[in-house]
């Protein structure tokens, strides 16, 4: 396993998309610090503002951006047809599969963290003690909801890994994470009452705050999950997603 | 050693492989020969576990593949010479296949100095010909030092000077007492390399026997192939 980890780790960071994505995601300080500067400029004139966390409003350019790590991870070898070298080299399949959740869990868990860190970092330092409602709160309690950004990152990858054995396709596997990401949360607030917020409380996006027991959104109702719900709700998306693309992988001729 | 017990492969109304049976002996290089569409590379994907036969089985060295640890060091196969990440160094292509299998870079060094491509392993391999990645198909197939080995037409794209290294290549390691099934289309090429034929037409087992018997009764090998594949051919004008 340890030999089939480190070659995983060598086709990652051996070709360059890998650091594109990331340097999308780093994306997230540039923007932060644009942020934070318009919002400071708004306190000359208003006193004080209420403004977002940069690193939660930007979240999704991170998500979407390393969630290409883990579907990238498997579809670039069927397109480009090196599955079979891969599949030929390591002929129990799962053992490939782990490896590379292994690796683009580890990979995407550690750049998300680096850039929502840097990022909440720099937008306190340019804030100082301007009031713009992010930074009036203290470190140990923005913590826990930060971790749950930077995990969600991850669960999204594995998602799109998963995904990715199942449709062979870098194009599919992408068009399927973002529905999961942006769509199914907006179709889920239109269902009937208390419906609406049961299944609200379950998308992957609405997992973040949970985490921190914060409410996804106003309006929400208190129907949201106990810490232990949301864990196991946001692993149960990776756990089923890789489930299906195991499924697929030992059935399917290469 | 491979062996083939009544493998078939059957895609939807397809039988790609029909009730295939034959053994693939050690120490000589073994022809296999086919028109196109006659299930050449199916039987390869079958021996090697891509593919999940509907019946029968193939063995290498009497296991099935996917039961082989390591199976790198076991069975060596070049397949397609294209299905290479572009992107991707020859060096570090080589070295993500080889880690799998606990070979080290020194052993990626030499298979690269071994087909030519000492020069150039640091280039992407999105630049290279179709001959330089059939060399580098080959050294992917070299890295455990296998007993076995299986390349599907290697010979498309090389220049003269690559055929006649392939085929020097395919002789010395059948010297070294290594089992080579070997697929090509040159069938001129292949009477030199070739001491075993194994001819496969729709699937089914046309002909297993050694080129000296194969010549003895037409003027050429292809004359020979012409001859047994008459009925075999799905694609193609008619002749």
């Amino acid at each position: 396993m340890r030999a089939v980890l480190s070659s995983e780790w060598l086709k990652l960071r051996s070709v360059t998309p890998t650091y594109h994505a990331i340097g999308i995601a780093a994306l997230m300080v540039a923007l932060g610090v644009v942020w934070t500067f318009y919002v400071s400029g708004l306190t000359a004139e208003r006193g004080s503002v209420q403004a977002a966390a940069p690193e939660q409003a930007f979240l999704p350019l991170i998500q979407i951006s390393l969630v290409v790590i883990g579907v990238l991870a498997i579809t670039s070898e069927h397109t480009t047809g090196m599955i079979r070298s891969g599949l030929t080299a390591v002929s129990r399949r799962g053992a490939l599969l782990l490896a590379k959740a292994g690796v683009a869990g580890a990979v995407t868990f550690v750049a998300a963290h680096v850039v929502i860190l840097i990022t909440y970092v720099v937008s306190w330092l340019i804030a100082d003690d301007r009031p713009l409602g992010f930074n009036e709160t203290v470190f140990s309690h923005d913590l826990p909801i930060l971790l749950a950004s930077g995990s969600s990152v991850t669960v999204l990858a594995l998602v799109g890994l998963g995904l990715g054995f199942v449709t062979r396709s870098t194009a599919g596997s992408i068009v399927s994470v973002v529905p999961v990401l942006f769509v199914l949360p907006t179709i889920a607030a239109y269902l009937p009452a208390p419906w609406h917020t049961r299944v609200t409380a379950l998308m992957l996006p609405n997992l973040v705050p949970q985490i921190a027991g914060q409410r996804p959104s106003r309006g929400f109702g208190d129907s949201f999950l106990p810490p232990w719900g949301v864990s196991a709700m946001r692993q149960g998306y990776a756990v089923i997603a890789l489930a299906v693309g195991f499924h697929m992988l030992r059935r399917r001729d290469a | 050693m491979i062996e083939l017990r009544s493998l078939t492969k059957r895609y939807g109304a397809t039988l790609a492989v029909d009730d295939l049976t034959f053994t693939v002996t050690p120490g000589h290089v073994t022809g296999f020969l086919g028109p196109n569409g006659s299930g050449k590379s199916t039987t390869m994907r079958l021996i090697l576990g891509l593919d999940a036969p509907t019946s029968g089985e193939a063995l290498v060295n009497g296991r099935p593949y996917a039961s082989l640890s390591l199976p790198m060091r076991k069975v060596g196969a070049l397949l397609d010479a294209n299905a290479v990440h572009g992107g991707r160094s020859a060096y570090n292509h080589l070295l993500c296949l080889a880690r799998t299998n606990d070979i080290g870079p020194r052993r990626v060094a030499e298979v690269l100095e071994q087909v030519g491509l000492a020069g150039v392993a640091r280039k992407r391999v999105g630049g290279f010909s179709l001959g330089m990645k059939q060399r580098l198909g080959i050294a992917a197939a070299l890295l455990g030092d296998p007993e076995v080995l299986m390349f599907d037409e290697p010979v498309n794209g090389l220049d003269p000077d690559g055929v006649r290294w392939i085929r020097d290549l395919m002789r010395t390691l059948a010297g070294e007492g290594r089992t080579i099934l070997l697929s090509s289309h040159l069938m001129s090429e292949m009477a030199l390399t070739a001491e075993r034929i194994i001819i496969v037409g729709r699937g089914r087992l046309v002909a297993d026997a050694t080129v000296e018997e194969l010549i003895a009764s037409h003027p050429t090998l292809e004359d020979a192939y012409m001859a047994l594949t008459a009925t075999s051919v799905q694609f193609g004008s008619s002749r």
